[in-house]
Formats: C-alpha cells, sequence, structure tokens
C-alpha cells in the first residue's frame, strides 16, 4: 500500500458503504470545494438504530498532515470487517473482542469525515508537501502566493481574536490573507471546508463527543485551546465580553471556566484512549488540556464544546485533538503504525464513551 | 519558487525559556503551538527556512534553547510524494481492508 490519493479516500468510502449496507450511510457533504471536490463521511451504525449517540471524527483539515485521512478509513473498513464477521480486532498488542466491536457498532454512530481538505491534500501530496491551508484565494487582488485559510482557525469560536485575546498572548492565528499557515479567514466559517465539518454536527444532534485527528507531537488534547481551565467561576468564560482583551496569556488571572463533570469526563475518555494507544505500540502520548505553549482560535474542538454554552438547545459534546504520530509524512511503513495505534485508541475511546453518561442538552452550569 | 522549509528541533528547560525564544518570531510552529516533554526537557518542532534560522541563531543565542535542525522537510515531502497511491487504486476492487488483525 501506500497512502490514499484524495481520490481514493472517497472511493473507498463509497466501497465501504456499498458493501455494508444496513449499518452504514454515505453522507454527501453539502459545500463542494473550492476545487470544485465533493468530499463524503460515512456512518457506522445500524439503521434501524438513527437516534444512537453519535461520535463524530474527522481528519484531513491540514493538508501536510497525510496521516490522519488514511487511519480513518482504515478504522471504518476494520470495525465493519470485523463486524461482519464476528471477530475482535487486534493493533499491536491491544486487542479487542468481537464483543467491543459489536458495542461499538450497534451501540453507537461512529460518523467519519476522514478527509475535511481534499484540495490542500492534493496539493501537498503533488506540489508543496508542506501547504497546511485549503486553496480558495480569498483576494484576488493580491499577489497570487496568497492563497488559502486555515480551516482549522476559521471556526466560530473566538474567532476574531484581536478583540478576544491579550495583545501580547501572542495567539496562533493571523489576519493576513499572505500569511502561509495561521489565516483565520475573512469571516468565522467563511470556508466551505468548515461549514461542511458544522453541518455534520447540526446533522446529528445526538453527537456526544467530536475527535479531530491531526498529526503530530504525539499526544491527545481536551478543550479548551485559548487559556489554562478553572471550574469554581462560571462567569468567567469565553461568551463574557468583559473579559475581552484579557484571555490567551496564561498564568494570569484569566481562566476559562469548564465545569468539573466535564473534566472529568475528559479525563477518563482520553486515559482509555491513551492506554490503549500504549498498549498497542509501547508509547503513550502526551495527554493534557490543549492550552500549551501558546493559545489557539477559532479551533473544531474548542467550536464543537462551545456549541452548548452559546446555544442550550445543542446537546453538549466532549471534544478532542489527536496530534498522531512523531512526522508530517513518515514513510509509509512508519504511518502504517501510526494508524494502528490510531485506531486502537479510537476504539477504546468508543467503548468509553458507550460507558458515560451525559446530559441530554444545556450547559452544565 | 519558495525556500526550502526545514524541520528544527527546540530544546529548553521551561515554557518560559521556549516563550521568550520564539515571542515575535511568527515560525510555522507544526499543526499546533504545543510542546512534547521527554528526559526532563520540553521540545517544540518549528519550520523555517534556513535564512531564518541564521537570523535566529545570531539573534537568540544566549537564550538558552537548544536549536538542532533535523531535516529538510520539504525534501523530504517531495521524497514521500512517491509514496502516494496514483490514479483510483480502488476503481477495481469490492473491499478496502484495514490494517487491524481480525481475530
Amino acid at each position: 500500500m501506500a497512502y490514499l490519493n484524495v481520490e481514493e479516500i472517497e472511493a473507498a468510502l463509497e466501497t465501504l458503504a456499498a458493501s455494508n449496507p444496513g449499518k452504514t450511510e454515505l453522507v454527501f457533504l453539502p459545500n463542494r470545494t473550492p476545487e470544485g471536490r465533493q468530499s463524503h463521511a460515512l456512518r457506522i451504525g445500524l439503521a434501524d438504530a438513527p437516534t444512537a449517540m453519535a461520535v463524530v471524527i474527522t481528519g484531513g483539515m491540514h493538508a501536510r498532515e497525510w496521516v490522519p485521512p488514511d487511519a480513518l478509513v482504515n478504522l471504518a473498513a476494520d470495525l465493519l470487517e470485523a463486524h461482519s464477521r464476528g471477530t475482535g480486532l487486534r493493533y499491536g498488542s491491544q486487542r479487542f473482542l468481537a464483543d467491543d466491536i459489536r458495542s461499538v457498532v450497534e451501540g453507537l454512530q461512529i460518523v467519519l469525515f476522514p478527509c475535511v481538505n481534499p484540495d490542500g491534500r492534493h496539493y501537498s501530496q503533488t506540489a508543496e508537501p508542506m501547504w497546511r491551508k485549503n486553496r480558495r484565494r480569498v483576494r484576488t487582488d493580491l499577489h497570487p502566493h496568497c492563497v488559502g485559510v486555515d480551516i482549522n482557525r476559521n471556526f466560530d469560536i473566538l474567532w476574531d481574536f484581536r478583540r478576544h485575546f491579550a495583545a501580547d498572548s501572542d495567539v496562533s492565528a493571523s489576519d493576513d490573507p499572505c500569511h502561509p499557515q495561521v489565516y483565520v479567514g475573512p469571516a468565522p466559517a467563511s470556508e466551505l471546508e468548515t461549514q461542511n465539518v458544522v453541518w455534520l454536527l447540526d446533522r446529528y444532534p445526538d453527537t456526544r463527543w467530536f475527535i479531530d485527528v491531526h498529526s503530530y507531537v504525539p499526544a491527545v488534547y481536551h478543550t479548551w485551546g485559548f487559556d489554562q481551565n478553572q471550574t469554581f467561576d462560571p462567569s468567567m468564560s469565553f461568551l463574557n465580553a468583559a473579559f475581552d482583551g484579557q484571555r490567551g496569556r496564561g498564568n494570569d488571572t484569566y481562566r476559562e471556566f469548564i465545569p468539573r463533570e466535564d473534566v472529568e469526563a475528559l479525563q477518563e475518555l482520553g486515559t482509555a484512549m491513551n492506554k490503549a494507544i500504549k498498549t498497542a505500540r509501547g508509547a503513550a502520548y502526551d495527554f493534557e488540556q490543549s492550552f500549551s505553549l501558546y493559545p489557539t482560535s477559532g479551533t473544531s474542538d474548542d467550536y464543537a464544546y462551545s456549541r452548548h454554552f452559546v446555544e442550550g438547545a445543542n446537546g453538549k459534546i466532549l471534544s478532542f485533538t489527536v496530534e498522531c504520530g512523531r512526522s508530517f509524512q513518515p514513510p509509509w511503513q512508519e504511518a502504517e503504525d501510526v494508524i494502528r495505534e490510531v485506531c486502537a485508541g479510537l476504539i477504546a475511546f468508543c467503548l468509553a464513551a458507550r460507558k458515560q453518561s451525559i446530559p441530554e442538552r444545556g450547559p452544565s452550569a | 519558487m519558495t525556500d526550502d522549509v526545514h524541520r528544527i528541533e527546540l530544546r529548553a528547560q521551561t515554557v518560559e525559556e521556549l516563550r521568550s525564544f520564539l515571542d515575535g518570531t511568527d515560525l510555522d510552529l507544526g499543526c499546533r503551538p504545543a510542546v512534547r516533554r521527554g528526559s526532563g526537557e520540553l521540545m517544540i518542532d518549528v519550520y523555517a527556512t534556513m535564512p531564518q534560522i541564521s537570523r535566529l541563531q545570531t539573534s537568540r543565542r544566549s537564550s538558552g534553547v537548544t536549536v538542532t535542525v533535523i531535516e529538510n522537510a520539504t525534501e523530504v515531502g517531495r521524497a514521500r510524494q512517491a509514496e502516494v497511491g496514483s490514479g483510483n487504486r480502488l476503481s477495481r476492487r469490492q473491499t478496502f481492508s484495514g490494517l487491524g488483525v481480525k481475530e
């Protein structure tokens, strides 16, 4: 094998859907990409259980991170084949029993969107390997080099970083359309790829968990990414404009509110994922809050978790980012090992998620 | 034609050291601006052109941060493009099988 190209990713999803009727749904994302590509997601879950709680897993948001889309296609293929054959699954030393696979496939909806940014992936795989953003030319009056928006800075969560963050926070974001990495775009969710992810979360209102798979650190991160967390003051939150201009420094008085029970649930899920990753290949990933060296704005994981605070009718979505592997484009043989550890971690996550009780609606604070 | 980008590993004892080294540089910090931990140190990979690296090594020499150039990431990526499937290898296949062992 070798890395899947963008045509093959979509073909794989179509093949898996066609060969697994009754437990898959091929989802056509509503927005074609700027270069005209049709994106697909694949929902795994029994047709007669369409309201089971859902975990939405995305990959390929950043073009140069080649492993995550392949990992999610592999995950889909493995789950479906093992379920059909009534077997378990093994990745390295991490074993899942047939009952585990049955529990995941029959007890959850697993919505996989492996390649959010196919235009960027195609460009990275055929032209500039270090390309990160999408391929939309936002401003035609600028130099032709000024192409692309960072999808993972384009979501509607503290998107207007100049207003929301402290000037000296060095937030990882830029409003320069020529910035080669972290241009946030002309408006929140301005990008068709971003809108596709938002649509997917809207389409599956029973989503309770969201994982965005990137590369690399390696690490598993949980929300929030824009400042250190705190569990005692609900008013100190991204919703409160009184704190605009104060966020993102770290080690100061502003910290972002997160309910204690959510922290505990995130810890439980992340620990389960990381334990399986370690068992699969012998080395654990780091596991911590995603705010680290510098804050981030407009990211997918923070957006997914923020939705129930912004609109009480939205279900709570516990969110993670996985930064898999140790390089953007490892040799394929190494990529296969990263795929195995990612698959092991995600299945363990799904099993842990099945055991968790998530409040039905609205913020918990 | 843009300059090749190199992968550089920065090592330091504290987050503050790394921040004081990186603040204001606007370097490519990889997927997200996060450190990894190992051997009692903090590490982060950054991506920069050789001129950028030279400027950093000159202007921030006394920062307590170790700078190691790992590889020419653009060159590695170009080589890796040969490991991407061509055409559509799945067009005639009935199934796609994953890497997990079914047992």
